[in-house]
């Protein structure tokens, strides 16, 4: 999820697993996320968040069994803006092989783009996701303590910010996972935000495994600081496309 | 022709009987027992047995870029070929040299329970740094094999993850065989490891996997001659993984399957074996040339799994003709008369049914399934008494998503119906599926998921019997069943 300072963040409301997707395979996601309560005032020139529709397609392809490269496209909705296109990232991504034998899921994404400044006044921006995940028996827990910095903005002397999420999930049954999903940003290494100023966020969370193909994922998201956004539902659904040729002596 | 003598000289696989202590083979003592018992520190020890096998940890070469820690029978894997004479008494002391309690199975064997070599039965296990002798009247004659009957609970280097195999052939008192050659080929899968499958839980996966205990180019090749007709053994060892080989520009007559003639021979171009399952093939070795025996699947043949065929006075690169499918059927090789074997087995009653529903049962994305027969998890499957001499059909409903190699111990059983789809509910399967013919007699089948298979046995060898699926991570998450008939 791309926090910036003055910018919308909720287009990409996901904690990353550290699994990538497979190669000859192409994920769709699509990420819609309202904002029922978020801020109502324009700052910096940013629009305001609130009743804001966001509506983000993600696509990834698998390059080879431990390295994908995704592409982001951003828009949003809101009454007297109609459907904007608010920017475009690219996200190249590499994990640590299976063959390894780590005892964790490891991977590294970074994740390059612009934004336009009605929606980030960083409009260039860079960040470096580290991704650690485990699954044990029904529990799952994953944890993305990313690094970010402005490449063009206001911003772009501020150094590294810091912007962590985690997951914890429980497996009810086979097709229905819940848990909670944590977001912050605590601004620059370099300079830690007061409370006040920092992005916290917390989201109650439900994944559908309803086939190896398809993702979905609900939640409710509370903000807990007068930065973040205070209510926000999300969706993501996604689906794997195998265009690869297979054959059964594969 | 040589003599089957002779010609076991030249083999490799000679070599490695010849290492066996090989001592007096007909013991008065012996004859018509059937015990297991500690003879640490007996003065039974006095008395030599037949064979001896030391069950320790070893370090394997499987190539020059992979070694594997695990534990085997007299430092090599497979463990040596055993060669017993068809109801010869047989004496095997089985020296524990590692820190747990362990066992051996004689795989195929009809043999008392309480030297069959599962704990489920009564065996008595060898506990560690601890030697057991084996005493028994091997019966009946094919190619068997033996292996460590222990539990693994998702650590992939213990149990049947290692390399406790090893190779049993009880020759028959007299040999029609005809044959030049034998080979005994061993499919093993190594250093496994759990990862997410699409079934939506863990499975084992494996980096490395062999023939004879090598990957392929790491190992001597198969030495051949032109004009010769040579007998392969082939036994999958792996603890789960079925597989597909093919000998590239050679077909395969496959003349016994689980060490049993079949009734009717078939050249076929690849076999098909599922975990515990056996095939005697024969060749005719008329493509001179160098040749690669190996998997049909590209990944688990780049793994390693495939061994060079060089004829006499040919050299050069390996060939291997890439077959386009997987192919396979147990049915082609049976008949459609009721073979004497079967046939005496039958009587005149109809066989009683026995349902056994096979499910998976869910522990999350991070962890193995367990697995339930009718509904229940061993020990909690109980013990479902069997009236001696009856005939029994297991009618094998296969609810899962997954394959299933299911064995059982100390009797054979002849397949009746193979399968057939399941409808939708938790009733029996249609049973009009392909039906197959008679005369299959085997210890293992794989019944495919979502699928009814059914096979008839007759309870003619008293006692506790293990039913269970045989890939090492189903049968330690529940997957057995204890049969008992006094």
């Amino acid at each position: 999820m791309p926090v910036l300072a003055r910018a919308q963040t909720n287009y990409e409301i996901q904690v990353y697993g550290a699994d990538t997707v497979p190669p000859q395979n192409l994920m769709v996601e699509l990420h819609s996320n309202f904002t029922v309560d978020g801020q109502k005032d324009i700052i910096d020139g940013v629009l305001p968040t609130n009743h804001q529709e966001h509506e983000t397609i993600e696509l990834t392809e698998g390059l080879t069994d431990w390295s994908e490269v995704g592409f982001y496209i951003f828009t949003a909705e809101q009454d007297g803006q109609g459907v904007q296109w608010v920017g475009d990232h690219i996200r190249p991504r590499v994990r640590v092989p299976d063959s390894w034998n780590w005892p964790v899921g490891v991977s590294v994404s970074t994740e390059i783009g612009f934004q336009r400044s009605a929606y980030s006044t960083d409009t260039w921006t860079w960040e470096v996701r580290p991704i650690i995940d485990k699954a044990i028996g029904r529990w799952y827990f994953a944890i993305n303590p990313a690094l970010e910095r402005t490449l063009h903005g206001p911003d772009v002397d501020q150094g590294w910010g810091f912007a962590p999420s985690a997951k914890i999930s429980y497996d009810f049954t086979p097709v229905v996972s819940g848990g909670l999903e944590y977001y912050a940003d605590y601004d620059a290494i370099s300079n830690i935000a007061s409370v006040h100023n920092q992005q916290q966020q917390l989201f109650v969370v439900t994944d559908l495994n309803v086939s190896p193909v398809w993702e979905i994922n609900f939640g409710i998201g509370i903000g807990a600081t007068a930065s973040t956004d205070h209510l926000i539902v999300k969706m993501i659904l996604g689906r794997r496309f195998d265009w690869g040729r297979h054959s059964p002596v594969d | 022709m040589l003599s089957r003598r002779e010609l076991l000289k030249l083999s490799g696989l000679a070599a490695m009987s010849s290492s066996l202590p090989m001592i007096a083979r007909d013991s008065a003592a012996a004859r018509d027992l059937a015990v297991a018992h500690d003879v640490s520190s007996s003065a039974a020890l006095a008395a030599a047995p037949d064979y001896r096998l030391e069950i320790a940890p070893v370090t394997l070469e499987l190539s020059p870029r992979h070694t594997v820690r695990t534990i085997a029978y007299n430092g090599q894997a497979p463990g040596p070929l055993l060669r017993f004479k068809e109801g010869q008494p047989v004496t095997i002391d089985v020296a524990n040299h590692t820190d747990r309690p362990e066992i051996v199975h004689w795989h195929g064997l009809f043999l008392p329970p309480d030297v069959d070599g599962a704990m489920e039965e009564g065996t008595p296990p060898i506990a560690a740094s601890q030697t057991t002798r084996y005493v028994f009247t091997p019966r009946p004659s094919g190619f068997r094999w033996y292996h460590t009957h222990t539990m693994a609970m998702g650590d992939l280097t213990l149990a049947q993850y290692g390399g406790q195999h090893g190779l049993l052939m009880i020759e028959p008192r007299d040999d029609p065989a005809r044959y030049d050659q034998e080979f005994f080929l061993v499919l093993h899968d190594w250093d496994g490891r759990l990862l997410a499958s699409d079934d939506g839980a863990m499975n084992p996966s494996y980096a490395v996997s062999t023939i004879n205990g090598k990957v392929m180019g790491a190992g001597e090749p198969l030495r051949v001659k032109q004009g010769q007709r040579v007998l392969l053994h082939v036994l999958n060892s792996s603890p789960t993984e079925v597989h597909w080989v093919s000998f590239a520009g050679h077909g395969l007559q496959v003349v016994a399957l689980d060490g049993n003639p079949v009734p009717t021979p078939q050249t076929v171009p690849m076999l098909r074996l599922a975990p515990a399952e056996r095939v005697c093939a024969l060749v005719e070795m008329n493509n001179p040339g160098v040749w690669i025996f190996g998997e049909v699947r590209k990944h688990v043949q780049a793994a390693g799994m495939a061994v060079v065929v060089e004829y006499a006075d040919h050299s050069g690169t390996a060939q291997w003709r890439q077959p386009a499918d997987l192919v396979w059927n147990y049915e082609r090789f049976s008949t459609a008369q009721v073979p004497a074997a079967a046939e005496s087995h039958a009587g005149s009653e109809p066989a009683i049914a026995i349902p056994l529903v096979l499910e998976s049962k869910f522990r999350g994305h991070g962890a193995m399934e367990a697995w339930t027969i009718n509904g229940k998890s061993y020990p909690d499957t109980g013990s479902v008494p069997l009236e001696q001499g009856r005939r029994y059909r297991l009618q094998f409903i296969n609810k899962s998503l997954d394959d299933h190699p299911l064995h059982l111990h100390r009797h054979s059983f002849e397949l009746r119906s193979l399968g057939a789809p399941l409808r939708t509910g938790r009733g029996p399967g249609t049973g009009t599926g392909p039906r197959v013919g008679r005369g299959l007699i085997k210890d293992v089948v794989l019944v495919d998921a979502q699928t009814q298979t059914e096979v008839e046995f007759t309870a003619d060898n008293p006692g506790a019997t293990l039913f269970h699926c045989h890939q090492q991570d189903h049968m330690d998450l529940g997957f057995m069943l204890v049969f008992n008939y006094a």
